[in-house]
């Protein structure tokens, strides 16, 4: 058993050239990943919500913790895996840092830490502006701790991807038919049970369903859901093994 | 074994690699002894780079092994790599960093020491005057540049043996003395080299020893008076009265002589060249 305070230095070491990236583009960084949520915010929530009978103000307490929700994967998944796919293909340099002395594990978290940032960093911005423009949203802890297991878990997607495509034009195929999809349907702008019986059994399986039903449990303040706890907790480790075994048997 | 110190820096048996169905290396064995300049040349396409890249564990073999300073690069790749340090053909930096954070970063992944760390990235890249680029970014550096940078980043660990995949592709001339003079200076420090090159004399007055491979397939190793030895010591330049140029090898001056007298066409007798070499046996009529 390694000692996790070596992976914990290990991650850093790994994560350190893409942090300089992103401590030298803060504002683009910032920018990129919050314009999406915000413009989902005034669109649905007020355009939708306001010509909705009854006012808006109680789907945009829906609306707050979906739209933090899908942040944690548009903010993650897309960028690490392009990053992952050019450091790959055109930098050549994630090869050689395949031939560094760290382990496995560093390798797999240090290139999902800086995804993780910035989504954590985002949804923070987007939680605190709710919090202003609906009273009855909360700040959680609890909804930042799933908001930081949920970027993780779809920055090891990232990775995932990354690891998996040899062409740029793959992986907008696979965010086109995976990723979109996810966005729109998974509890994130409206209600899961509005879905036919057969849709919502499978939205049931995908992972962002149950990161909104968490946050929205948090913030809302209606009760955590455990088997969604359960369900995301495995989907981190399929991702993590995954990108494990992509690794260790040299298949990237 | 006996003591924990083969001679052999590098082991690499029956090594085949395939992409689908074409194969790039097929079914070579050879050794890089401690301490030596082990040139390895072969013409384009002829799978330098896989080999370099397999060898290294970047690339993973179809079949056949390596050893490197005794460890297995399958089943104990973690011992295996931290001897490596490598420069590849195609420069593999990080092109949204700049020259220092490369190092640095290089530096950090293997665990050079904080306080050693600022010390150690100035004096090396001061090896190839690398100073003034430090804070330009690599996408805005000319290709000689990136590749110096490249060759620094491969040597800031200290690394027992040292691929360089054409490292002076690209340099100019007072840059190319440099790299020479740097290559020789880590091999008297004890590093052993393994290096690919176009340029046939750069081999021929580095290196040690010399392997030539053809289409996947190792055509000669030896040093370089045993490959010379191997098509002939003495070559003649033959000119017809076309101008066209052929190559004639012989053993020794003697059997030399007896060829050209009585010739009829100008002729230049002189010693073979390791280009002489390279061309007999990687040409369409070669042993390969
Ligand atoms: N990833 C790959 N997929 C398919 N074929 C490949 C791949 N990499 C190399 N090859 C093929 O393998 C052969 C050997 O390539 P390699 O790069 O090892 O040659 P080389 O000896 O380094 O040549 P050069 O002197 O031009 O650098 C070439 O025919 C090349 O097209
Ligand atoms: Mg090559």
């Amino acid at each position: 058993m390694t000692n996790p305070l070596t992976i914990l230095d290990e991650t850093y070491r790994v994560a350190w050239g893409d942090l300089c990236y992103l401590r030298g583009n803060v504002v683009e960084v910032l920018l990129t990943g919050l314009v999406g949520p915000i413009l989902y915010l005034l669109a649905f929530g007020y355009g939708l919500g306001g010509s909705m009978e009854g006012g808006s103000s109680e789907y945009l307490a829906f609306i707050i913790p979906g739209i933090i929700s899908l942040a944690t994967l548009s903010g993650t998944f897309s960028t690490v895996a392009m990053k992952i796919l050019v450091q790959r293909l055109f930098y050549m340099s994630f090869d050689e840092l395949l031939l560094c002395p760290v382990h496995i594990t560093s390798v797999i978290l240090g290139k999902t830490l800086s995804g993780v940032i910035r989504a954590v960093v985002c949804c923070t911005v987007i939680m605190g502006l709710g919090c202003i423009l609906s009273p009855s949203v909360e700040f959680s802890l609890g909804a930042m701790g799933v908001v930081v297991l949920a970027s993780l878990t779809f920055s090891l997607f990232g990775l995932l991807a990354g690891m998996v495509t040899n062409k740029t034009q793959k992986l907008s195929l696979f965010t086109s038919i995976v990723i979109v999809p996810m966005t729109f349907l998974c509890g994130t702008l409206f209600n899961v049970s509005a879905l036919p019986a057969f849709a919502a059994y499978v939205v049931y399986l995908l992972p962002l369903t149950h990161v909104s039903q968490l946050v929205r449990g948090f913030m809302l303040d209606t009760g955590i859901p455990l088997d969604s706890v359960a369900i995301l907790l495995a989907y981190t480790a399929l991702f993590f093994g995954l990108c494990y075994w992509m690794i260790k048997t040299h298949r990237c | 074994m006996c003591d924990g110190v083969p001679d052999d820096i590098v082991e690499v048996r029956d090594l085949v690699v395939r992409f689908g169905d074409f194969t790039a290396v097929d079914g070579i064995s050879f050794d890089v002894r401690r301490g030596e300049i082990f040139g390895f040349l072969g013409p384009n396409g002829a799978g330098k780079t896989t080999t370099i890249r397999t060898v290294t564990t970047i690339q993973k073999p179809t079949s056949g092994s390596v050893t490197i300073d005794g460890h297995d690069t399958e089943d104990d790749y973690i011992a295996a790599r931290s001897c490596i340090g490598i420069a590849q053909q195609h420069i593999s930096l990080d092109k949204d960093l700049t020259v220092r954070q490369n190092l640095r970063h290089h530096a950090m992944l293997h665990k050079i020491p904080r306080s050693e760390m600022t010390e150690r990235i100035e004096s090396t890249a001061s090896i190839l005057e690398l100073g003034d680029y430090m804070d330009r970014r690599i996408e805005n550096l000319s290709g000689g540049w990136k590749r110096k940078a490249s060759i620094i980043c491969s040597i800031i660990h200290e690394p027992s043996v040292l691929f360089l995949d054409e490292p002076t592709a690209g340099l100019d001339t007072r840059s190319r003395h440099m790299l020479w003079d740097l290559v020789r200076m880590l091999n008297r420090r004890g590093t052993t080299i393994f290096l690919t090159t176009h340029y046939i004399e750069e081999a021929e007055s580095l290196c040690d020893r010399v392997a030539i491979i053809n289409r996947g397939r190792l055509v000669a190793m030896g040093t370089v008076d045993e490959l010379r030895a191997m098509v002939g010591n003495v070559t003649v330049d033959v000119t017809d009265h076309e101008g066209r140029v052929t190559k004639h090898h012989f053993p020794d001056r003697e059997a030399a002589r007896g060829y050209t007298e009585g010739l009829d066409f100008f002729f230049n007798v002189r010693r073979t060249t390791l280009e002489d070499v390279f061309l007999e046996l990687t040409g369409e009529g070669g042993l390969a």
